[in-house]
């Protein structure tokens, strides 16, 4: 029997971490990776040790990289909003009370960073020195945000659609693309062709931009929690089945193309993508445990970890694609070195 | 079967002592944590360590079914606490006074990620002993939520007479039969009554259905009502799916719940099924004990149920 751990005992190191890992990155250096608990720490790792930064309390609902080369942003259920270094600074940028700072995004840029926070239904808007831009309203709750690859633009999921902000404007009014039902995560498209949201109904809803015209995904057999753009912006790439589905964004895709799968699975759902930040790879986590990187032009599947350790609920590449991060619902942590070594 | 957090959605209508009641469970000496999910800060603070105050957020299923609603912020939140490290008890869902109980419980239906996790375990409602009656005329809310109710709390006593009381409980019974009814002033009922019933585990609870003698003795003009029915003889399950899935299709509008202890034929565990509104779910539960009469029944509360037709329905499922 093949030993699908091979990889992790050869060029992994990990860690059991005791609390749900809610979320996990690298910092924008790739020297670091932040894995958030559901103890309200955050455990960073550099691949030869292990710290623990008592970061919230409560619940770290999400995680970012800061737009500095090596810290990080969480969020907490104790309505924080708060930078972290990785040598253990905590310093609060946004505090909301009651209220949950479920996520979390950022822009780096060295003149025009931005920090982005969810809260209820209101996307907060920070420059990258934590000094505050603007709140956004929505109808509903914010369920998942994103900023376009220049930073120009903020998209926010919530009921019956999606909102699209120009970072820079002053306009009360987004550009509203409308869906019934309740979205539940967003993605912009690498070169700013299409919006795309997953959906309660285990389906995802896209509109290309600049157009709006409606795309509907569906056929999956439970929530995509993950998905995202290869790099190119060719695939998108979706977790909520049993393998990788990949919809082309090319050729007249997704619409009336078939959805390419890879990595199929014994019965294990994806819960979490991460397209490599270089080539058209994808890594993916199961909710049996296991993780997996495809690459899609060979389609050629590569195991990483075998099942048996929780589900996965942090997956994250460094910003060079030679490390990869990934967590568990019952806390097990690891990063694997995928450069090329000798 | 992983250890499912118990879910008590209390609901009630406004100033009926929801929240009174909520803060004399959690102060209740019992030794158990409590995530509390309340919808309005009201005057009275909740006296909790774990309280999330969040909008009800209700949103219409695209799943072809008119009257599923759920409440999108029940899934978030939910999710969020199933990642703390420190565990609690069960979760107190808080309703507002004017909300339909509805989507609250079909979030616990339809959600698979909160049905891996959370086990809807009763609806609570409290009633203003004082008011209900001009609230029941005035207000279709007040009497949903007594439709909907496992456990009902009749509380404000101190405030009424006798005689008061004996208009007031027969109106409550007129809607819904088959919830237990707890007299209490300042809510003072033992908790152990209100938390941790498995009132949907339904196997007990139709046990404790009473008699069917006072079949149709509601007289009241009550829109609002609750039948049941029995069956000696036992179901052929297709039979039972199909017109059950047709009467809930049709009917399921105007059918808020539906609860059943089932006989199938050649089956020795009994079958525990429910609905609220369209939203069914059923599975098998405890064996029939060799002294137990095998009979199946069925309730039903909901607004203008026609009897006869659900009776000649129900019998045409017998095997």
């Amino acid at each position: 029997m093949s030993d699908f751990d091979a990889l992790l005992k050869a060029r992994g190191v990990s860690e059991t971490l005791g609390a749900n890992i809610t979320a996990g990155v690298f910092n924008r250096a790739g020297s670091h990776a932040a894995f958030a608990l559901g103890d309200g720490s955050l455990r960073i790792a550099d691949g030869k040790g292990w710290s623990r930064i008592n970061a919230h309390e409560g619940a770290v609902l999400a995680l970012a990289p800061d737009c500095s080369v090596s810290g990080f942003l969480s969020g907490g259920d104790d309505g924080k909003f708060q930078r972290v270094g990785v040598e253990g600074s905590v310093s609060e940028i946004a505090g909301f009370g009651m209220k949950w700072v479920d996520n979390i995004a950022s822009f780096a840029h060295p003149k025009s960073g931005l920090l982005a926070c969810t809260v209820g239904k209101f996307v907060h808007l920070f420059n990258a020195d934590g000094s505050k831009l603007r709140s956004l309203a929505h109808p509903s709750t914010v369920s998942g945000i994103a900023f376009d690859a220049k930073g120009k633009r903020i998209a926010a999921s919530h009921y019956n659609g999606a909102s699209l902000w120009f970072t820079a404007s002053t306009s009360e009014t987004p550009r509203f693309f409308e869906w019934k039902g309740s979205h539940l995560g967003i993605a912009i498209h690498p070169l700013g062709e299409a919006i795309v949201t997953s959906m309660q109904e285990n389906a995802l809803h896209g509109w290309t931009l600049p157009e709006g015209k409606h795309m509907r995904m569906s056929g999956y057999p439970s929530k995509t929690e993950s998905f995202g753009f290869t790099k190119s912006g060719k695939w998108l790439a979706t977790g909520g089945a049993d393998a990788i589905v990949l919809w082309p964004f090319f050729g007249g895709g997704p619409m009336g193309k078939p959805a390419v799968e890879l990595g199929m699975s014994d019965g294990a759902f994806i819960k979490r993508i991460a397209c490599h930040p270089e080539f058209e790879v994808v890594a993916a986590g199961f909710d049996d445990g296991s993780v997996i990187v495809a690459d899609i032009v060979k389609e050629k599947i590569l195991p990483v970890c075998g099942p048996g350790r929780g589900p996965i609920t942090a997956l994250a590449w460094n910003a060079s694609g030679s490390h990869l991060a990934f967590g568990t619902e019952s806390g097990f942590a690891a990063l694997v070195d995928f450069s090329r070594q000798g | 079967m992983p250890d499912l957090i118990p879910v008590t959605i209390l609901t009630g209508y406004l100033g009926a002592g929801k929240t009174t009641l909520l803060n004399r469970i959690l102060t209740e000496n019992h030794g158990k944590k409590y995530a509390v999910i309340i919808n309005e800060f009201g005057e009275l603070g909740v006296d909790n360590d774990l309280v999330v105050d969040s909008d009800e957020e209700v949103f219409e299923m695209n799943n072809g079914c008119i009257c599923c609603t759920v409440r999108g912020d029940l899934i978030r939140i939910i999710g969020g606490l199933m990642k703390r490290a420190q565990k609690f008890d069960g979760i107190i869902v808080e309703t507002t006074g004017l909300a339909n109980p509805a989507p609250v419980a079909q979030t616990f239906f339809v959600d698979e990620d909160v049905k891996a996790k959370t086990r809807l375990d009763a609806i609570v409602t409290v009633v203003d002993a004082k008011h209900l009656l001009a609230r029941l005329d005035d207000s279709p809310e007040a009497a949903d939520q007594i439709a909907f109710a496992d456990v009902i709390v009749l509380n404000k006593l101190d405030l009424v007479t006798p005689e008061e009381l004996a208009r007031v409980e027969p109106r409550i019974r007129s809607i819904n039969r088959y919830a237990e009814i707890h007299h209490a002033t300042r809510g003072n009922v033992d908790v152990t009554k209100l938390l941790g019933l498995n009132a949907f585990d339904l196997g007990r609870v139709l046990e404790s259905v009473p008699d069917f003698l006072d079949e149709d003795s509601h007289t009241h003009n009550e829109h609002l009502n609750s039948i049941s029915l029995s069956l000696d003889a036992p179901l052929d399950p297709e039979k039972f799916n199909i017109w059950i899935g047709h009467i809930l299709q049709t009917e399921g509008q105007n059918i808020l719940r539906t609860k059943g202890i089932l006989s199938y034929k050649h089956e020795d565990r009994r079958f525990a099924f429910q609905a609220v509104h369209m939203i069914a779910d059923g599975d098998f539960v405890a064996p029939w004990k060799a002294a137990d009469k095998r009979t199946s029944r069925i309730v039903f509360i909901g607004r203008d149920l026609n009897r006869p037709q659900l009776r000649r329905g129900f019998e045409s499922c017998a095997a």
